[in-house]
């Protein structure tokens, strides 16, 4: 085992440079230029000549300059020599995060004027990580009793019209859910407007009391939470039926049957318990997805979360920003899968890993 | 000459494949959510029929001309045709039976051979000698000098420049079906050729990134070792990016102008949705290696290609083609959440519900796209499951 450990751990290595060299490799060598986009968006038209060498200034600080190596024409920049300072400024991205240097942010600062990829990140953890949690839990808690109650009577009428609901509930985009949920629920002019349909606080939410502050705040992330939850609910819930099917299948529990356990008792003690393996190592692989996954949510329901962050990064070409999230979320992905593998072998005895 | 399959010389013997397709038959949603799908693709090839400003059948001064058949584009009826070769295919597979039995091979090799040489030969002719008319006749402003004109049931332009303003924001109605959107746009017609890109990015972005993970799962799980090594390390970084970002970073890269955004599209989603197949690949291939049959074929001395290629890649087909299915399904969904985002140009549903969500009161703009975007993705899924119940209700996928 704990060689398999140090294996996986050694090979986590060369994945991650993978990562981080292909989004590098990939935003440096993209056509077009982002330093000369964000100083556009940011002082208009200026003069050419000043505007070179503010330009030159920013690519030199950001590591974004391409070096002019062996050509004569200082404005032209042959494709090799391109692949070469890619490279070259890959070293030094690394060199600099080795040192624990992420560099810096062109667009986005935090509201402390940060510019750092951890920093910005850090700030929106606050806000991604307990809405996916919460929304993670509660998938739970309402997967598990409709997948066993549609397993315990297979193909009785639970079982049927929870099927098609949970793949209609699957195959609903979450555009489309966003959308009806303003509108009916929210203050979209539709129907109800229980809910309130942008960011996470009311403008006064500073002034009130603690337990009313709370209580603005869950009243404004439940239909972010809602959204969320719909779909990871369905598909775990089928996971759930599937993998419950399968284990009432299994030989342990006609021997369990056979030496006259109560039906419950075979149920909730044997079968159930092996069937909420594959439904936790899911969950875990789907995790690291919180970093760029719930950006369709987060643009819905306007909060400025990981996934908002990591996709403005990537439009704009936000060098550092792009990398520093790749590789957090590689590292997050590697780890839950390295995790899933040990679950598996801690509840089952017979797997061996070398 | 001998074939493992028809060794036996058990003629009426069932082939796998048609077990498959008779337990289908019996499952109620999986017919119908095929017959969805036909219908979908069907809407989607012939949507210049449904809605469009240019007639089928026109007669001025007593001429009778059919103006829609030179205003298709060479892609249309190249879509057309590869539609027709498909539901053709069972016909030409009773047809050439006979012949295929005595080489020795299935009847669906011979037929899809067929009929690839032949919608290639069409598809290569009308590129190079077919030029569609792309100027527009005016033919809705002249329909009153016509004795006789059939117009597609959506009578309406396409290109917004000629659009009247004043036609914006309407309810459905008989003249638009399904309203009007904000710029006077008709929501049917958009609805249409939104069907276009979702056929398009369901097939072809999916076929890539099958035909990507296949390859390599087959290479990966057949040779083992220091193969299986890299290519294990290439799809793990893969997996580790997350998708959409790479998928932008990606368009920027690949975005050019002679391709047209869709094929763009298309392109970077295949390449960036190969890794569910390469996994069921490798993982049957492991297990096809050290079949019997696979012993026997190596004992034979038939060579590796053709050993992959015929004996372990086919037999292992069975869970891509449900990963497929439902890759479908995700790839609508995708495409649906980009233009969502505004990160792509395409006619697309989930454009048409960003723009339905700023002003919802015109119901009708993104319950159309919304109801488009859930019917696609749910018969993709419903097939999906079925497939998989049909093949084998145990599969994890």
């Amino acid at each position: 085992m704990k060689t398999y450990l140090a294996k996986r751990f050694l090979l986590v290595i060369p994945t991650l440079l993978g990562i981080t060299l292909l989004t590098y490799a990939l935003v440096r060598l993209a056509p077009g230029d982002p330093v000369e986009a964000m100083i556009r968006a940011q002082a208009g038209d200026i003069n050419p000549k000043v505007f070179a060498n503010e330009a030159d200034a920013i690519r030199a600080r950001l590591g974004l300059k391409n070096y002019n190596l062996w050509g004569k024409d200082p404005q032209k920049i042959d494709a090799l020599e391109k692949v070469v300072n890619v490279f070259y400024g890959y070293g030094r991205w690394m060199a600099h995060m080795l040192t624990g240097d992420f560099g810096e942010s062109m667009k986005y600062k935090t509201s402390g004027g940060q510019k750092s990829p951890p920093a910005l990140f850090w700030e929106r953890a606050y806000i991604t990580i307990p809405l996916n949690l919460v929304a993670e839990i509660v998938i739970f808690v309402i997967a598990i009793p409709v997948g066993l109650a549609a397993a315990r009577r297979r193909g009785g009428f639970f079982d049927r019209f929870s099927t098609i609901v949970l793949l209609g509930l699957y195959s609903v985009p979450s555009i489309l859910a966003g959308t009806l949920f303003i509108g009916f629920l929210g203050r979209g002019g539709l129907g109800l407007e229980w809910f309130p349909v942008a960011g996470l606080h009311s403008s006064a939410a500073e002034d009130l009391g603690r337990f009313a502050y709370l209580k603005d705040l869950f009243w404004h992330v439940a239909l972010p939470i809602a959204c969320m939850v719909y779909g990871g609910l369905a598909y775990l819930a089928k996971l759930g039926r599937a993998s419950l099917l399968e284990n009432l299948r299994a030989d342990y529990v006609r021997t369990a049957r056979a030496k006259g356990l109560s039906e419950g008792r075979v149920v909730y003690h044997h079968a159930f318990r092996n069937s909420l393996l594959p439904m936790i190592t899911t969950m875990v692989m789907t995790l690291p997805g919180m970093i760029g996954g719930s950006v369709i949510v987060e643009t819905i329901f306007s909060i400025h979360g990981m996934g908002l962050l990591m996709v403005g990064a990537a439009q704009a070409r936000d060098l550092s920003v792009i990398v520093f999230g790749t590789l957090v979320y590689g590292a997050l992905t590697l780890l839950a899968l390295v995790i899933g593998d040990l679950l598996y072998a801690w509840a089952d005895p017979r797997i061996r890993y070398e | 000459m001998s074939d493992v399959e028809t060794a036996g010389g058990v003629g009426a013997s069932r082939t796998y494949g048609a077990i498959v397709w008779s337990q289908l038959r019996k499952r109620p949603s999986a017919m119908v959510s095929l017959g969805v799908i036909v219908l979908l693709a069907l809407v989607a090839i012939l949507a210049p029929f449904i809605a469009g400003e240019v007639p089928i059948r026109w007669v001025e001064n007593g001429q009778v001309s059919w103006p829609i058949f030179r205003y298709l584009s060479n892609g249309e009826y190249a879509a057309m045709l590869g539609f027709a070769l498909a539901l053709l295919m069972p016909l030409t597979v009773r047809l050439l039976r006979r012949r295929a039995h005595r080489a020795g091979t299935g009847g669906w090799r011979w037929a899809f051979l067929t009929h690839l040489a032949i919608g290639l030969a069409v598809a290569i002719s009308l590129v190079a000698w077919r030029d569609p008319e792309r100027r527009y006749g005016f033919y809705l402003e002249r329909a009153a000098q016509a004795e006789s004109a059939w117009f597609p049931l959506v009578a309406y332009p396409q290109n917004p420049g000629y659009r009247e303003l004043e036609f914006k924001e309407q309810p459905p109605s008989w003249e638009h079906p399904l309203g009007t959107g904000r710029l006077g746009d008709d929501v049917l017609m958009r609805i249409l050729f939104g069907a276009r890109t979702a056929m398009t990015i369901g097939f072809v972005a999916v076929g890539i990134g099958t035909a990507i993970g296949v390859v390599l799962g087959a290479m990966s799980g057949y040779f083992g070792g220091r193969t299986d090594l890299v290519l294990m390390r290439v799809t793990e970084i893969f997996i580790c990016v997350p998708g959409l970002i790479l998928i932008i970073i990606a368009l920027t890269v690949i975005s050019a102008a002679w391709l047209p955004p869709l094929w763009t599209v298309v392109i970077v989603i295949g390449m960036t949705g190969w890794m569910g197949a390469y996994r069921l690949m490798r993982a049957e291939l492991l297990r096809i290696r050290s079949e019997d049959y696979m012993t026997a074929a190596r004992a034979l001395g038939i060579p590796t290609w053709r050993l992959l290629l015929r004996h372990a890649v086919p037999n292992g087909m069975a869970p891509i083609l449900v990963g497929a299915t439902f890759g479908v399904a995700g790839a609508v969904f995708l495409e649906a959440s980009l233009a969502f985002l505004g990160l792509v140009q395409t006619p697309s549903w989930g454009e048409m519900l960003n723009d339905g969500r700023q002003h919802l009161e015109y119901w009708w703009v993104w319950a159309s796209a919304g109801g488009a975007i859930f019917l696609t993705v749910f018969v993709y899924n419903l097939l999906g499951e079925a497939i998989r119940d049909a093949i084998d209700p145990r599969l994890k996928i």
